[in-house]
C-alpha cells in the first residue's frame, strides 16, 4: 500500500543514533530509513519507489564524503518520481553559498542548523509529512495523531 | 482482521446468499430479482461497515452491480428466464444512473459552492469573529459562543470543515491553558459536538437529512423552510443542554479567553457578489411557500452565478468532495432497488411486526440507527437504513396511525447525526480527538451522554411534530 516513509542521512553514526531516538515519534506509523551517505539513501529511495510506497520527508546532512547533501537535495528535486517530496537540509556546516544553493537549486522546504531542539525537529517534520501526505491524497486519518493539527485544519477548511 | 481479511468476508457472505436457491429464503413470493437484490444489499452492508475499501467506492460498486445484474439492460447471461413467472421486473438503467443527477446530489453541489465561495472569501472566518465578539471572554460564555457558531456554520458548510476553522481558532488558545484545567476538555468536545448536532439544523447541513428527505415524497414530502421549523428547535435545545452538560463535567478554571481573529470584510466586487448570493440563496430557501421554487432548484443558483463570476473556478470544482456526492449517489441507486423491486415491503411483511406495539418499533429502529452510526459513517448508516424505514413506514397500519413515515424516517435520520462517543464515530470527533485536549474516555462518556438524551428527546418530540408539520 501507499504508505509515506522519512529517510534520514548522515555520515556521524552518532547523529544517526540521535536522530533514532529522537524520531522514535513516528515508530508506530511511519517507517524511518536511516542512512550513512547519500548513495545509500538513493538506493533505498529507489526499493521504496519499486514498491510504490512514498518517500514524504528526507531529512539530510549537508557535509558528507562523496556526495554532498545539497547535491543530493538537487538531485532529489529534478527527480519526476519525487516531486511532492519534502527536503529538510539539517546542517552546522553550510556556508553562505551552499546556502544558497540549498533554497536555489534543491528548493528546500525547511532548514535546521546543528545543534538542534529535538521538539523543534519533530515539529518541522510533521508540518512536512502533512503537507505531503494532503498533496498526494492520501489518508490523513491513518496518521492523524502524528500529523501537524495546523496544516491539517488549514487544507480541510478548504475541502468542502 | 486486515483488510484483504475483510473483504474476502465482504465478497463471500453475499456469495452465497447469491448462490442459495431462491426457495430457500423464507420470504413468501420472493422473485430473483429481489433475490439478487438481497445479496446486493448484504454486500453494501458489509462492505460500508467492515470497510475493507474507501465508502465511496462501495458506492460506485454497488451501482455498477445493480445495472450489470438487475437492470434491463444487464448482462445476457442475468436475463434469462426474464419472462417467466417470479422473474421480477427489472429496472430501467436510466434510473439507477440518474442517482448521480437526483436533485438531492443538485442540493448538495449547491451546498459546497455556497460554503467554499464563502471561506474562499473569507466569509465563514470574519462572520465567526463578528459573532464571538458580543460573547466577551469569560470562559463560560465563549464557550456558548463556541457552541452557538460552530452548530450555526455547520447547518451550511460541511460538518469536517466548520470544526478544522474553529479548532483552528481555539487550539492556540486552549494551548495556553494551565495543563490540569479540565476547561480544555469542555471545549475540545465542544466543537465536534456542536458541528454533529448542527448538521441536524437544516436539510443541507449533513448528507443523512437530504438522504431523508428524498425517501419522504409526495403527500410526506417536506421543504427548506419547513425542516428548519423543526430542526432548529432541537438544535438549539440539544445546544443548550450541551453546554450544561460540558460544564458541569468539566468546569473551566481559566478566568479569561481572548480569541484573536485578524481581518476584515472584503470589500472587493466579488465578496460582494458572494454575500449577496448567500443572503439570496437563503432566503429563496426560507420562502419556497411564496415563489414556487422548490429547495433543488434554488440549490443550483448560486451554482451558476459563482460559475459565471468565476468567484468559483475551474480548480475550485476539483476540490469538491465528489466523494461525498458518490457515496450518496450509490446509496440512493441501493435504496431506488429495493423499492422498485418491492424487496423493502416483502421483507417487511415477511417478519410479523404487526405483533409489536408501534413505538417499540420506532425505539429499536433508532436504537439500531445510533448504534451503526457510531461505528460506521453516518451517511452510509443513512443509506442502508432509510430505505428500510420507508418500507415499514408504509406497511404496517400501526405505524400508520402515529405519524406514519414521517416519523419513522425523521427519528431514524436524526438519529443517524447523533452517534458520536467515539473518535472514529464522525470526522469532526476524529479532527478534535487529534488535537489532544481529551481522552477517548470523556468523548465517550459525553457522546453516549449526548447520543441518548438526543435520541429520547427527538423520539418525544418528533412523535408530538410529526403529524403537524404541514401546519409549520
Amino acid at each position: 500500500m501507499a504508505k509515506p516513509n522519512i529517510i534520514c542521512v548522515d555520515d556521524q553514526r552518532d547523529i544517526l543514533a540521535t536522530l533514532k531516538k529522537e524520531l522514535l515519534f513516528f515508530r508506530d506509523l511511519i517507517k524511518v530509513y536511516y542512512c550513512e551517505s547519500a548513495e545509500e539513501a538513493a538506493t533505498i529511495m529507489d526499493e521504496i519507489d519499486a514498491e510504490s510506497e512514498h518517500v514524504a520527508v528526507i531529512v539530510c546532512d549537508h557535509v558528507m564524503p562523496g556526495k554532498s547533501g545539497v547535491d543530493f537535495l538537487s538531485e532529489v528535486k529534478d527527480d519526476n518520481r519525487f516531486p511532492n517530496t519534502k527536503k529538510l537540509l539539517l546542517t552546522g556546516l553550510a556556508t553562505h553559498e551552499d546556502t544558497i544553493e540549498a533554497i536555489n537549486k534543491a528548493k528546500i522546504d525547511r532548514y535546521i542548523g546543528k545543534p538542534w531542539e529535538t521538539h523543534d525537529l519533530i515539529n518541522k517534520i510533521r508540518v512536512l509529512l502533512t503537507e505531503y501526505i494532503l498533496e498526494e491524497g492520501l489518508d490523513y486519518n491513518d496518521y492523524i495523531t502524528i500529523l501537524d493539527q495546523d496544516t491539517l485544519y488549514a487544507q480541510l477548511r478548504k475541502t468542502m | 482482521m486486515n483488510k484483504t481479511g475483510k473483504l474476502y468476508i465482504a465478497i463471500i457472505i453475499p456469495l452465497i446468499v447469491w448462490l442459495i436457491p431462491t426457495d430457500f429464503i423464507p420470504i413468501e413470493g420472493l422473485t430473483i430479482v429481489e433475490h439478487r437484490v438481497i445479496a446486493l444489499f448484504i454486500l453494501a452492508a458489509l462492505f460500508w461497515i467492515l470497510e475493507p475499501v474507501p465508502i465511496y467506492s462501495t458506492s460506485i460498486l454497488i451501482m455498477v452491480l445493480l445495472l450489470v445484474t438487475v437492470s434491463d439492460h444487464s448482462l445476457i447471461f442475468f436475463k434469462v428466464g426474464v419472462d417467466e413467472p417470479g422473474f421480477g421486473s427489472l429496472i430501467r438503467y436510466q434510473d439507477i444512473m440518474g442517482n448521480f443527477a437526483s436533485p438531492i446530489i443538485m442540493l448538495f453541489l449547491g451546498g459546497f459552492f455556497l460554503a467554499m465561495a464563502a471561506t474562499k472569501y473569507r466569509l465563514d472566518i470574519n462572520l465567526a469573529n463578528v459573532l464571538l465578539k458580543p460573547f466577551g471572554n469569560k470562559p463560560k460564555y465563549v464557550l456558548i459562543g463556541i457552541i452557538a457558531i460552530t452548530a450555526l456554520f455547520s447547518m451550511f458548510m460541511s460538518n469536517t470543515a466548520t470544526t478544522a476553522m474553529m479548532l483552528a481558532l481555539l487550539v492556540p488558545v486552549l494551548a495556553l491553558f494551565k495543563p490540569d484545567d479540565r476547561g480544555k476538555i469542555a471545549f475540545g468536545l465542544a466543537v465536534p459536538f456542536a458541528a454533529n448536532v448542527g448538521g441536524i439544523g437544516t436539510i443541507i447541513g449533513t448528507p443523512p437529512n437530504a438522504i431523508g428527505v428524498r425517501y419522504l415524497s409526495g403527500e410526506y414530502a417536506i421543504g427548506f423552510g419547513q425542516w428548519m421549523a423543526f430542526a432548529l428547535p432541537f438544535v438549539v435545545i440539544m445546544l443548550a443542554f450541551l453546554w450544561f452538560i460540558l460544564l458541569r463535567f468539566y468546569p473551566v478554571e481559566t478566568e479569561s479567553i481572548d480569541l484573536k481573529i485578524g481581518g476584515k470584510f472584503l470589500k472587493s466586487w466579488k465578496a460582494i457578489v458572494v454575500y449577496c448570493t448567500f443572503a439570496v440563496t437563503l432566503l429563496l430557501w426560507l420562502l419556497d411557500f411564496l415563489h414556487g421554487m422548490n429547495a433543488y432548484i434554488v440549490a443550483l443558483i448560486p451554482v451558476a452565478v459563482f460559475s459565471v463570476t468565476t468567484i468559483i473556478t475551474k480548480d475550485d470544482l476539483k476540490r469538491i468532495s465528489w466523494d461525498v456526492l458518490w457515496l450518496v449517489a450509490g446509496g440512493l441507486a441501493l435504496g431506488l432497488a429495493l423499492e422498485r423491486t418491492g424487496l423493502a415491503e416483502s421483507i417487511v411483511e415477511s417478519i410479523p411486526f404487526g405483533d409489536f406495539a408501534p413505538m417499540l418499533i420506532v425505539a429499536c429502529a433508532c436504537l439500531i440507527t445510533i448504534i451503526m452510526s457510531n461505528f460506521i459513517s453516518n451517511t452510509a448508516t443513512a443509506n442502508l437504513l432509510l430505505p428500510i424505514m420507508v418500507a415499514l413506514g408504509t406497511s404496517i397500519p400501526g405505524l400508520y396511525e402515529i405519524g406514519g413515515l414521517r416519523y419513522i424516517v425523521l427519528t431514524v435520520t436524526f438519529a443517524c447525526s447523533l452517534g458520536m462517543a467515539m473518535p472514529i464515530s464522525t470526522p469532526p470527533n476524529a479532527l478534535s480527538y487529534a488535537s489532544g485536549f481529551f481522552k477517548t474516555n470523556d468523548m465517550l462518556k459525553m457522546g453516549i451522554i449526548i447520543g441518548a438524551v438526543g435520541l429520547t428527546f427527538a423520539y418525544f418530540y418528533l412523535y408530538i411534530l410529526a403529524d403537524v408539520i404541514d401546519v409549520l
